[in-house]
């Protein structure tokens, strides 16, 4: 008997031992931006940068990233101030997501809503495959306030496509909801 | 041989003059909300209101509407321009509530004249028929396209859907020359 569970106990040590090192996890934080207007949750170190984009509509933006990397997949909230084009915003945030999509194989397109009543804010997300198997880039885009908001999750063609903690990233947004011990981040003053 | 032919020109004559008559396509344009587009047969102008969680409301609307071959064509306008900032979510809600609870067909971008909005095709629940519709938020309003085979038509794929919602222009330099000024809605 005392043999038998010897050995049970041994195969055991020895699957352990032969399993692929799992990536170490680094715990999920929750970041909030008062000045911005919204919270999310990613995990790893947020690095914050300002960055730039171009949209026929839009036009030449500063914009503000908030960047992070975890187990090949790419973190990114960009935020762009729109502040004297709000009754364009549906537009605006229309371009957006067609850029995101344009040229690239759209695995799914849906409606996306954050918070409820009053207080809804509608948007989109979006799948895709990137060129040249260059991975998969979930986006989630929303026009709120002023400010056109993208939460991007990227996964490297080496990641795993199918983590669960992609639809945690871009499903982590809030505007209204409060957020218990969120990291506050510092908006980058432009140049 | 020559009895044949006759037989059958007879039959080809019949048949046209039995089918329905197809209404001629006209365009419209309305220079105060800044859009025309095309469609068949008679036009009615109706009022109404729009509602909804985000919007709140009621908010004025007005329906412009056709009727041709059993397609109902619609083009809706509603005014949000004391919302207008909040353009990207309240033209969102109009669109999720046209196609909540129902099939969805088709759901894709609708870029015209450098305004974006959405294409989307529904089948109408209890086999009421289907609609495609477009959606845009310019000048402080919704606007939305929809036209709708009736069961009574049953020709789902008919390429008219697709000719109405997709006639619609923002610049006036596109609309048909002779196109007809739509009126205000009634008071």
């Amino acid at each position: 008997m005392q043999r038998r569970m010897l050995a049970a106990l041994t195969g055991t040590a020895l699957m352990m031992a032969a399993m692929p090192a799992m990536p170490a996890e680094t715990a999920w934080k929750s970041y909030i931006s008062k000045d911005l207007g919204f919270s999310f949750m990613a995990p790893g170190q947020i690095k914050t940068e300002v960055g730039t984009f171009r949209g026929a509509d839009a036009g030449p933006r500063q914009t503000i990233v908030f960047r992070a990397t975890e187990n090949n997949i790419e973190y990114k909230v960009t935020v762009m101030t729109l502040i004297q084009a709000q009754a364009e915003g549906a537009s605006i945030l229309g371009e957006r997501e067609y850029m995101f999509q344009d040229k690239k194989k759209t695995v799914s397109d849906t409606f996306s809503r954050v918070e409820t009543g009053k207080d809804t804010v509608y948007g989109r997300k979006i799948v895709v495959d990137l060129p040249e198997n260059k991975g998969r880039a979930t986006g989630a885009f929303y026009f709120n306030k002023g400010k056109l908001i993208t939460l991007e999750a990227t996964v490297a063609p080496t990641g795993n496509k199918a983590s669960p903690d992609i639809a945690r990233f871009v499903d982590s947004i809030g505007f209204t909801r409060a957020v218990m011990g969120a990291v506050e981040l510092q908006t980058p003053k432009f140049e | 041989m020559r009895l044949t032919a006759l037989a059958i020109s007879a039959g080809v004559a019949l048949a046209a003059m039995t089918a329905p008559a197809a209404a001629a396509w006209r365009g419209y344009i309305s220079h105060p909300l800044g859009f025309a587009f095309a469609a068949p047969g008679e036009l009615k102008v109706t009022k109404g209101t729009y509602s909804g969680a985000v919007a709140g409301g009621p908010h004025d609307s007005a329906t412009y509407q056709f009727v041709d071959d059993n397609i109902e064509y619609k083009v809706v306008v509603i005014d949000m321009r004391d919302r207008a900032n909040d353009a990207a979510t309240l033209l969102g809600e109009a669109e999720y509530g046209f196609q909540d609870k129902k099939k969805v067909l088709m759901d894709t971008f609708g870029r015209v004249d450098r305004q974006f909005g959405r294409k989307l095709t529904i089948d109408l629940p209890n086999n009421g028929g289907r609609t495609t519709a477009a959606f845009y938020f310019v000048n402080g309003r919704i606007l939305s396209l929809q036209a709708t085979v009736l069961p009574a038509n049953g020709d789902y794929g008919t390429p008219e859907l697709g000719r109405f919602v997709d006639s619609v222009t923002f610049y006036t330099v596109r609309a048909a020359d002779d196109a007809i000024e739509l009126p205000a809605p009634p008071k």
